[in-house]
């Protein structure tokens, strides 16, 4: 049995980095949804903040974590099972970011939204964990299992509060700090509650078809540095609107 | 059955109004419409009360020996005329005092038709490039336009600087309630004008340099401020900024209320 995970402390720090990047991105634009004018406009801030915290914030976060941990067996991914993950937390989050934003602002939004986006962080990663493919069997303990969706959805909602309600710098800071708390909390506790077992170095069908590490490590390259220029345009945008009202 | 108007004279507003209307209630009358205003005096309180003849003394004896009365005069107002006279009555009693809460004939709200539009198109884009620094521009302002349109011209003003920085600065969130709003929007920003502090739903301003004892343009320009700023922020329909205090009158601060 290994019961053990060895961790790459520089890549859990990047992983809360790029969590807290892509959720600053992500709610920067969620906070400009109730500004649109059009449906059109607005569908495309709903599925722009959705794909940046889904994909930006939680799958990335979630497969450097990934690459950070040893579990001292060789790991792959299924290609279509990942491709889930990412789409599951897309689609979670955009409903939540979408419910949040809209009309006018409740308590039963906000819980709604935050256990939307919960259940996108939560969904992602055990998707995700059944997406590997390993030569090991593995199974959960349901307490922690329990507590890791209780972090992800309550951290959630703190984080959708913060943005709605604060002001200032401490609107989308503030706000992205607690989210990368909810999605990196979340992730960690869910990998405590992790059992692997030997199951005699008998492989998984589909495991040479699988995605690799090096392959992993390009994709989620790609998609901080494109969240990295969706962050320069919505700061353009956001300078340029500024500079557009007149008194 | 009789109506009279009663005018009462206390050392503060607080709770003045509710404690005075149960003894109202609890002599078997029925309030029929009252004001409330505030001054370096005091708070004076009118009351138009309906009720059985019979119990007029009682009622009276009652309020003037109540605990909050400093000073009471009551007299039997004819049901018709009381509307006719309300709005002498509010000028004779606050000769000098700002309104405080709605009141049927009460001073109306300044129409923003009375303000001078020209002058006002013209220092905006001015206050808009130097803010905070918005001063200078109201001071010119308020020498530039008519004695008659000053205080509407310097309340619109503030109405359109108060909206313009909500939209720069504040639109990005939820609409919040009143009192979050107040906290986390109107306190701020008015603190990049002036020394400030919050005391539930009021504001006082600490030495406003636009408040003099000749003049109250600092507040009409606070007042209108706040309701641009304050106007699509809230959940609340409208809001309503009340004038309570201000330094033109002697007041140490000028306070400001606001409500929904």
């Amino acid at each position: 049995m290994h019961d053990h995970q060895n961790y790459n402390l520089l890549l859990i720090v990047l992983s809360y980095a790029v969590s807290v990047l892509g959720s600053f991105t992500a709610l920067q634009l969620a906070v400009m949804i109730p500004l649109t004018r059009t449906r059109r406009q607005r569908v495309a801030a709903v599925l722009t903040a959705g794909a940046v915290m889904g994909v930006g914030a939680i799958w990335s976060m979630h497969f450097i974590a990934m690459l950070a941990c040893d579990m001292g067996v060789q790991v792959t991914y299924d290609v279509s099972l990942t491709a889930l993950s990412a789409l599951m937390a897309f689609v979670a989050c955009s409903v939540g970011l979408w419910v949040a934003a809209s009309g006018t602002f409740s308590g039963a939004r906000l819980v709604f939204g935050g256990v939307c986006m919960g259940f996108g962080v939560v969904s992602m990663h055990y998707v995700g964990m059944a997406a590997m493919l390993v030569a090991a069997s593995m199974s959960y303990d349901m307490n922690i299992v329990t507590g890791s969706v209780a972090i992800a959805i309550i951290a959630s909602i703190a984080a959708l509060w913060l943005a709605s309600h604060m002001r200032g710098a401490a609107q989308l800071t503030g706000s992205a700090l607690v989210m990368g708390l909810a999605v990196c909390g979340m992730h960690y506790t869910g990998m405590a509650a992790l059992h692997i077992y030997d199951n005699g170095g008998r492989l998984p069908a589909g495991y040479m078809d699988g995605i690799h590490g090096n392959n992993l490590g390009m994709t989620i390259f790609g998609v901080v540095v494109a969240v990295l220029a969706i962050v320069l345009v919505v700061h353009h945008l956001h300078q340029r609107r500024r500079a557009a009202i007149a008194i | 059955m009789i109506e009279l108007e009663m005018q009462i004279l206390s050392d503060r507003r607080e709770g003045l109004l509710i404690e005075l209307g149960r003894l109202v209630i609890a002599n078997g009358f029925s309030l029929v419409r009252q004001r409330l205003a505030q001054d370096i005096q005091g708070a004076h309180l009118t009351m138009v009360v309906r009720g059985p003849t019979e119990r007029q003394w009682l009622l009276e004896d009652a309020v003037g020996s109540h605990a909050r009365v400093l000073g009471f005069e009551a007299a039997t107002a004819e049901p018709d005329a009381a509307l006719v006279t309300a709005a002498p009555l509010a000028r004779e009693l606050a000769p000098s005092i700002e309104p405080a809460e709605p009141f049927d004939g009460d001073v109306p709200p300044l129409p923003p038709e009375h303000a001078d539009m020209r002058q006002i198109e013209q220092v905006l884009p001015q206050m808009a490039l130097d803010y905070p620094r918005v001063f200078p521009w109201l001071v010119a302002l308020e020498a530039a336009v008519p004695e008659e349109a000053r205080q509407a011209s310097l309340q619109l003003a503030g109405r359109r600087t108060g909206a313009w920085v909500y939209k720069r600065d504040y639109a990005l969130g939820a609409k919040l309630s009143l009192a979050e709003a107040l906290k986390r929007i109107a306190l701020p920003a008015l603190r990049d004008l002036a020394t400030v502090e919050q005391q539930e739903r009021q504001l006082h301003i600490r030495n406003s340099a636009m408040c003099s004892p000749k003049n109250q343009s600092g507040c009409r320009f606070f007042g209108g401020y706040l309701e641009g700023l304050l106007g699509d922020a809230t959940d609340v329909s409208a809001v309503l900024v009340r004038h309570l205090q201000c330094r033109g009158h002697g007041a140490d601060d000028c306070v400001l209320e606001i409500a929904a």
